[in-house]
């Protein structure tokens, strides 16, 4: 199995894509819903990006507690400027992985890597390169946010002036000598972010950056994450928001019970569990003809009809074709979605006692 | 180790009680007990009595005071980051555990000497305008020996900060501390004390003879040589410490005090590190 980036003919989004090589992969970018098609070259599989470019490498991760497994042999890759989502029911491991990734926690067994630097054994070296928001957001309570974004700015050796430029950009620059311990939540959320992209680290650990948050703030946090990426910021991102991080990661790892039970794109999960596409289309007059035209098409799992709405779930692949059949029969087609598989159904699926 | 992510630690640790107003509160309560003590300690004394007298008043109040401030300053200081979370975060930068854990002493250690030397040098200040017989330099040796007691406390403070998993726990033991070095040892030592020596002799008007053994046990109670240090160097200074109103051996000396006092605050810093660098956060 290899894993390469692709970009986006039409919108130049990134996409990740995992195959063999000289597989041809059929792809529909997450961005604008191109569809394409690309074979992974025999030549680039061979560097595929592995151990010399990963920016984050976790190999055999265990972490016990007592007689309690927390973490158990987990392994995995986070490319050079990707977004990696980690998924995962409460208490299945996804914090301690994180704590572990940053030496917080000490690691029973396994190696992590940050830039092929070992945290364990030089996890100062390491942690030069990352930038980390926690769970639990806290500051010292008793200085205003410029005097703590100060304080980081000096441990890593920031420039102090991109402290008051943060805290405009995330809509703290009114708070002057209000004392962090005076704010709100959802404050001391963005200043955490804040903190987390401070000195522009290459790579940034996110452990639920939207908990507590607004609307607003969950899009201004989101924003903040795609443009970092665009900057060409590694990201590991946590989150309950699936839908967030299916929109915003290119690959997604789901724990269970302290085990990593897969990881792979969304698209790559869903066709693992064989989760197809559905497309609703509503005709002006339906009929049995256009009904078996549909049905008759290789790659059709089901047709379910409603009133003059035909539901069909079918390949990924297919989808062009059903239509076409649809018109070809006489559909006058008034009306079409598509949903895609959702991470919503990948990780119940994935997670299911 | 990198001394400016120290410094920068031991900055924050400053400026956040400076924010907190704890360094003026207790730098106004030590100058006003020090004033009080002065001019109203003595039985019978009328105003301001020298510094030499101040400090035999003092003393006693500055066993049970700094070690108690010293333990609220620093039961809380690794633990209670833990709990608020912010420990994860400062461990995440780029800087080790030793660095943060001596960053966070040095930081410590500062306010408490900063309130100690303001507290008792206001105070001593404005007694020395008003009497004739002005000792400086013993004035100077008990802020000194009472800065060293304070890191004792802290040192040991950060050990139990270390060794907790809750900053509720760690104030007990805070607590506990203070009650053990002020209370229950030195019953203990004057208990042990009392059934080795023939209290019948020292009745009928003979020298009292204080084992050696008994000097050394003094050693184990940092407020105990915080007393002694003071007897050595300035005169008698505290009624509840035995060994300052009784002939001393040889060995026991004033350098032998100090050097207690800084053993105490070495081996439970080294312990605090040693435990930080092994603590789950």
């Amino acid at each position: 199995m290899a894993t390469t980036l692709v970009k986006c003919l039409t919108c130049k989004t990134t996409i990740t894509i995992s195959g063999e090589p000289g597989e041809k992969i059929f792809l529909t970018c997450p961005q604008c819903n191109q569809k394409g098609a690309f074979t992974i070259p025999e030549e680039k599989s061979a560097k595929t990006i592995g151990t010399n470019s990963a920016t984050i490498e976790v190999n055999g991760l265990t972490k016990s507690y007592n007689h309690f497994t927390a973490v158990n042999n987990v392994s995995f890759t986070v490319n050079k400027g990707e977004i990696f989502g980690f998924l995962g029911p409460n208490g299945a491991g996804k914090t301690t992985t994180i704590k572990s990734m940053l030496d917080l926690i000490h690691a029973n067994k396994g190696t992590i890597k940050i830039n092929g630097i070992d945290v364990r054994s030089h996890g100062k070296e390491a942690k030069k390169y990352v930038g980390y928001m926690p769970e639990k957001v806290a500051f010292y309570d008793n200085l205003t946010a410029l005097q703590n974004l100060r304080f980081y700015a000096e441990i890593k050796h920031a420039p102090k002036e991109e402290c008051i430029h943060l805290i405009e950009e995330f809509g703290l620059g009114d708070t002057g000598k209000k004392r962090v311990g005076k704010f709100s939540k959802g404050m001391v959320q963005r200043l955490g972010m804040a903190r987390a992209i401070l000195g522009t680290p290459p790579i940034l650990i996110l452990d639920e950056p939207s908990g507590g948050l607004d609307p607003r703030g969950v899009v201004l946090i989101r924003d903040k994450i795609l443009e970092m990426k665009k900057k060409g910021t590694t990201i590991f991102v946590s989150s309950h928001i699936l839908s967030e991080i299916q929109e915003i990661c290119d690959r997604v790892g789901i724990i269970n019970k302290g085990v990593l039970v897969a990881q792979d794109t969304v698209d790559g999960l869903s066709k693992k569990l064989n989760l197809k596409p559905q497309i609703t289309v509503t005709v002006g007059s339906l009929s049995a003809k256009i009904e078996n035209a549909v049905k008759n098409l290789p790659g059709v799992d089901s047709v379910k009809t409603q009133g003059n709405t035909l539901e069909i779930v079918c390949d990924g692949a297919m989808k062009a074709k059903v239509i076409l059949a649809i018109s070809t029969a006489g559909g006058n087609i008034q009306n079409l979605q598509t949903k895609e598989p959702s991470l919503e159904e990948v990780f119940m699926r994935y997670t299911e006692v | 180790m990198k001394t400016d992510v120290i410094i920068s630690i031991a900055k924050k640790e400053i400026m956040d009680n400076i924010r907190n107003k704890w360094i003026i509160l207790v730098s106004v309560m030590f100058a006003l007990l020090t004033l009080v003590v002065s001019y109203f300690g003595s039985l019978g004394s009328h105003g301001w009595q020298d510094l030499g007298i101040t400090i035999s008043g003092m003393a006693n109040l500055v066993t049970f005071l700094v070690p108690i401030i010293a333990l609220i300053l620093a039961y809380a200081t690794i633990i209670g980051e833990i709990e608020r979370g912010s420990m994860n975060s400062l461990l995440s930068l780029s800087a080790t555990r030793f660095e943060i854990i001596i960053g966070k002493f040095l930081g410590l250690a500062g306010v408490l000497c900063f309130t100690i030397i303001i507290g008792f040098g206001a105070a001593g200040l404005m007694i020395a305008a008003n009497v004739s017989n002005v000792n400086y330099v013993d004035y100077g040796i008990f802020i000194g020996a009472t800065m060293l007691l304070g890191l004792v406390f802290l040192s040991v403070a950060l050990f139990f900060s270390t060794i907790f998993n809750k900053r509720s726990t760690a104030m007990g033991g805070a607590i506990f501390l203070w009650f053990l070095f002020n209370i229950i040892l030195p019953i203990v030592f004057i208990g042990l004390l009392a059934t080795t020596i023939d209290i019948t002799k020292f009745a009928a008007g003979n020298p009292i003879v204080v084992p050696d053994w008994y000097h050394a046990l003094t050693l184990f109670n940092p407020t105990s040589v915080y007393s002694s240090l003071l007897t050595f160097a300035i005169g008698p200074v505290s009624s509840m410490n035995a060994s300052s109103m009784i002939p001393a051996p040889a060995w026991y000396s004033s350098g032998l005090l100090i050097g207690v006092l800084l053993a105490w605050i070495i081996v439970f810093f080294v312990l605090a590190v040693w435990r930080f660098q092994r603590k789950d956060i």
